[in-house]
């Protein structure tokens, strides 16, 4: 009998670990550069260094906006998905390129959240994938 | 002369407005929007006749979920992180009571009568029932894990709920809580919406969504866009946010199936229905707006600026 509650406690905090906690974080950042939006457009759809790590989930080339999923989630968040849509800039060549992420913290359960699986961890670890994201691709842009 | 033209062309349109709005539009004067922004803390107020933030009520940390109780003039706002409940005089527009619940609310509903509000309380598994008169704890209600959306069956008096990670619907009586019935859905079920002849649900990770016919509880399953978040149903249509495909799926209640994509702002996550202007009311986490779309049409007519992270997780519309 012991035993069958074990498993069933087992089973119960497994399942509950697929899980995340209800509010959803958002990082959103922007880069300019100067180059046309269909330029830009074409080279991010196509861009080497997001296929690395990124998944496309769907491209919009009306809106130029491309959806993301992570290859694989091993940062401390859970559920990432993402859209980085061009945007026209002030002049016809220059373009403003937003990217937002959308994740959870780790730790489902009820508070007190322990250190490392809390939300600002989630935004601290997605910032930087974000921020190197666009740093890279500006790099790719400048060229 | 052209500019002229154009003024007088603007007079005529603000006085052709005020005049639909005011006479014509709409006879009932309050038609009010209450959008949860989870990303600052508070609740916009839109007028849905002119289409305007009216105000901004500050609320507590990481507001949801939202409930109107029309015959008591206010509003349940539903905290996920300071783990309360904010009630809104819809009179003042002012929250005059917090209520502290010690779990994170997220589904919240209201019986047809105003007299009981059912919450799926996320962390514990269970749905809280409180009653309005003072806002205690009635009953608690054991149901599946991660107990997310919930809606309340009018004709048959019973309420379903959806378990998010169980990928279960449950029914229960509304009047003596006792379990009807749990039936598998898809992957995820986060929304659920129940009209007289259907229960709904949207399962996120399968990309579709569960229409059960209430007398057989047949099920049909229909895809839709990626990462389905909530549904509504409308005469004699369906209307589905696909989160992450930014969009809103039309689906056709004699056919059962998807007849038009709308889009709309980034992440839409849930609907209410303007019966007024007959139009369906989204709430957009990604840019922070609220999409309007024409129900007689099925066409995008605008898109507002609501607030940071707006979620809206309920019926929000207010009419008077």
């Amino acid at each position: 009998m012991k035993k069958f509650i074990l498993f069933l406690t087992v089973i119960t905090f497994s399942l509950i670990s697929f899980a995340h906690g209800p509010t959803p974080q958002k990082v959103q950042e922007s880069i300019t550069v100067s180059i046309s939006p269909d330029k830009a457009y074409a080279i991010l759809k196509d861009f080497s260094e997001f296929k690395k790590f990124l998944k496309t989930r769907s491209m919009d080339d009306d809106l130029k906006k491309v959806k993301y999923a992570l290859l694989k989630e091993d940062g401390p968040f859970t559920d990432f998905n993402a859209y980085i849509i061009v945007n026209k800039g002030k002049t016809e060549n220059e373009s403003v390129i937003q990217w937002t992420a959308r994740f959870y913290r780790t730790y489902k359960l009820n508070p007190p959240i322990p250190e490392g699986q809390d939300d600002a961890t989630a935004k601290a670890a997605v910032q930087k994938i974000v921020e190197k994201g666009l740093a890279d691709l500006k790099k790719a842009l400048s060229n | 002369m052209c500019n002229n033209k154009k003024f007088l062309n603007s007079v005529l349109f603000i006085y052709v407005s005020l005049f639909f709005n005011i006479c014509v539009g709409n006879g009932k004067s309050i038609n009010l929007a209450y959008i949860t922004n989870q990303g600052e803390d508070t609740v916009s107020v839109i007028n849905l006749n002119t289409l305007t933030v009216q105000k901004k009520i500050n609320v507590g940390k990481g507001p949801l979920g939202i409930a109107i109780i029309k015959n008591k003039a206010i509003a349940l706002v539903g905290n996920v992180e300071s783990q309360s409940l904010s009630i809104i005089d819809l009179k003042k527009n002012e929250v005059y009571k917090t209520v502290d619940l010690k779990t994170a609310p997220l589904g919240i509903i209201v019986s047809p009568a105003g007299e009981k509000i059912f919450i799926t309380s996320w962390y514990e598994n269970k749905v809280l029932v409180l009653s309005t008169k003072d806002f205690s704890i009635i009953h608690k209600i054991n149901v599946g894990i991660t107990p997310s959306g919930i809606s309340f069956n009018k004709k048959n008096n019973f309420i379903v709920v959806a378990n998010r990670d169980a990928n279960t619907i449950e029914i229960y009586d509304a009047k003596n809580y006792k379990l009807i019935k749990i039936i598998n859905v898809g992957n995820h079920p986060y929304g659920v919406h129940t009209d007289n002849n259907y229960i709904f649900t949207a399962n996120v990770y399968d990309d579709s969504i569960s229409i059960i016919n209430i007398t057989n509880w047949e099920q049909k399953i229909i895809k839709v866009g990626l990462n389905p978040y909530n549904i509504i149903s409308y005469k004699k249509k369906a209307y589905v946010t696909n989160a992450q495909g930014d969009s809103i799926s039309v689906i056709d209640l004699n056919s059962l199936q998807e007849i038009k994509k709308i889009n709309v702002g980034e992440t839409p996550e849930n609907m209410s229905i303007d019966i007024i202007n007959q139009r369906l009311i989204i709430a957009n986490w990604g840019n922070d707006s609220v999409s309007i779309i024409n129900l007689k049409t099925d066409e995008l007519i605008t898109e507002i600026k609501s607030g940071s992270e707006s979620r809206a997780f309920g019926q929000f519309i207010y009419t008077n």
